[in-house]
């Protein structure tokens, strides 16, 4: 699991809990990246994403008092951003029924010129399923702890993962020829 | 032969064991089409976790510092109507619990009235802060920095008020808080100022 470490941290955020504006902007250059990172790879805009880094850290200077230090600070800051991400996706009732149709060619018609890069092919999954996909395989939460975010199963979560990889294996062209 | 599903595959990696990995596991071993599909699929998470990082087109950060700075404002003026509040109720209650007899002399008795004329200065002029409607209305990062630090500037004065009307024996300390309330209604001059010369740029 990534980490963001940034230097004199707990000096940053003792600041940041006395109301320091310098302490607030430090963890905002600290962690900008990162978040906006999670963000835009859950929204489906640039301007959703922008909105929810705002919203985050806005949300993190206001609640740092009650980040316990002996937690992870990126930890913390990331389970916001989640959180934000995924409620912006409610909000906007994004639908996986949006979700273009499965119409690139099996590796059984294989041709390279038609294949998805896997940056193309990510953004082309449902919200859902995108955002299930990157909190599991790459922030490395479980079933239960993205079920617990968007408020559905571990199942449901599971499911989502499975179809997703599915589709993503068939638009990189990845199929088995057996 | 049933190959592995998708869900079947990704169980492998999850933590604990579900009824039904183990025989996965064993088939694994013996099917060679499922390991080559298994390690596509780790393949392809590896491949997740090294795509580049994306990065803001704009800094967001004046923006959150503007929305924070509003609210740091609206909790100090909060702060200080239940400080002021405060302050009336134990004038309330001193006057009230005072004897009848002339304990206090005439410079006493001043000292009062130029209290509360202070007091009443000071409660029009938030008056007119309030129907400024600072947190209504967009303003530059200057104006927002002059109006916080005069802002913490009065919330000091309150608590050293708080702390002369809690401390003070009766009768003593009256200069004292006389010059707290002065420069209080100073400062709350130089916010009105700000405010009310911000909303007439605004109104042009």
């Amino acid at each position: 699991m990534e980490s963001y470490p940034l230097a004199n941290a707990e000096s940053v955020v003792a600041r940041a809990r006395s109301g320091d504006p310098a302490a607030f902007e430090a963890l905002y250059r600290a962690f900008e990246s990162p978040v906006y990172n999670l963000a835009r790879r859950i929204c489906r805009t640039t301007e959703d994403a922008e909105d929810v880094l705002q919203e985050t850290f806005f949300e993190v200077c206001r609640s740092i008092g009650q980040f316990r230090a002996e937690g992870s600070l990126w930890g913390w800051i990331r389970t916001i951003t989640a959180s934000k991400a995924l409620m912006r996706l409610r909000r906007n009732k994004y639908r996986d029924a949006d979700e273009l149709p499965d119409e690139v060619p099996s590796a059984k018609r294989e041709d390279t010129a038609l294949r998805m890069d896997l940056e193309a092919a990510l953004e082309r999954l449902g919200e859902t399923s995108r955002a299930v996909v990157w909190l599991h395989d790459v922030e490395g939460y479980t079933h239960d702890e993205i079920a617990g975010m968007m408020g559905r199963t571990a199942s449901f979560s599971k499911s989502q993962l499975a179809r997703a990889h599915v589709r993503l294996r068939g638009w990189l062209g990845e199929e088995s020829a057996s | 032969m049933t190959h592995l599903t998708m869900d079947q595959l990704l169980e492998l990696d999850e933590p604990g064991l579900e009824p039904g990995t183990a025989q996965a596991r064993a088939h694994l071993t013996a099917c060679a089409a499922c390991r080559a599909e298994y390690e596509r699929l780790r393949q392809r998470q590896a491949r997740l976790r090294a795509l580049p990082t994306l990065r803001p087109a704009r800094d967001r950060w004046p923006v959150v510092a503007q929305r924070l700075a509003v609210e740091r404002r609206r909790r100090l003026v909060q702060r200080a109507a239940v400080a002021i509040s405060a302050i009336a109720a134990l004038l309330l209650l001193a006057v009230s619990l005072r004897p009848a007899a002339p304990a206090r002399d005439v410079e006493g008795f001043a000292a009062e009235a130029q209290i509360a004329d202070l007091m009443e200065r000071s409660r029009a002029l938030e008056a007119a802060i309030g129907a400024a409607q600072p947190d209504q209305r967009v303003v530059d990062g200057r104006t927002i920095g002059v109006a916080t630090d005069l802002e913490a500037r009065i919330a000091d004065l309150d608590r050293m008020l708080e702390v002369q009307e809690l401390d003070a024996p009766p009768g003593r300390g009256d200069m004292q808080r006389i010059q707290l309330w002065r420069e209080r209604v100073g400062l709350l001059n130089a916010l009105v100022d700000v405010h009310v010369t911000n909303a007439r740029n605004v109104g042009l």
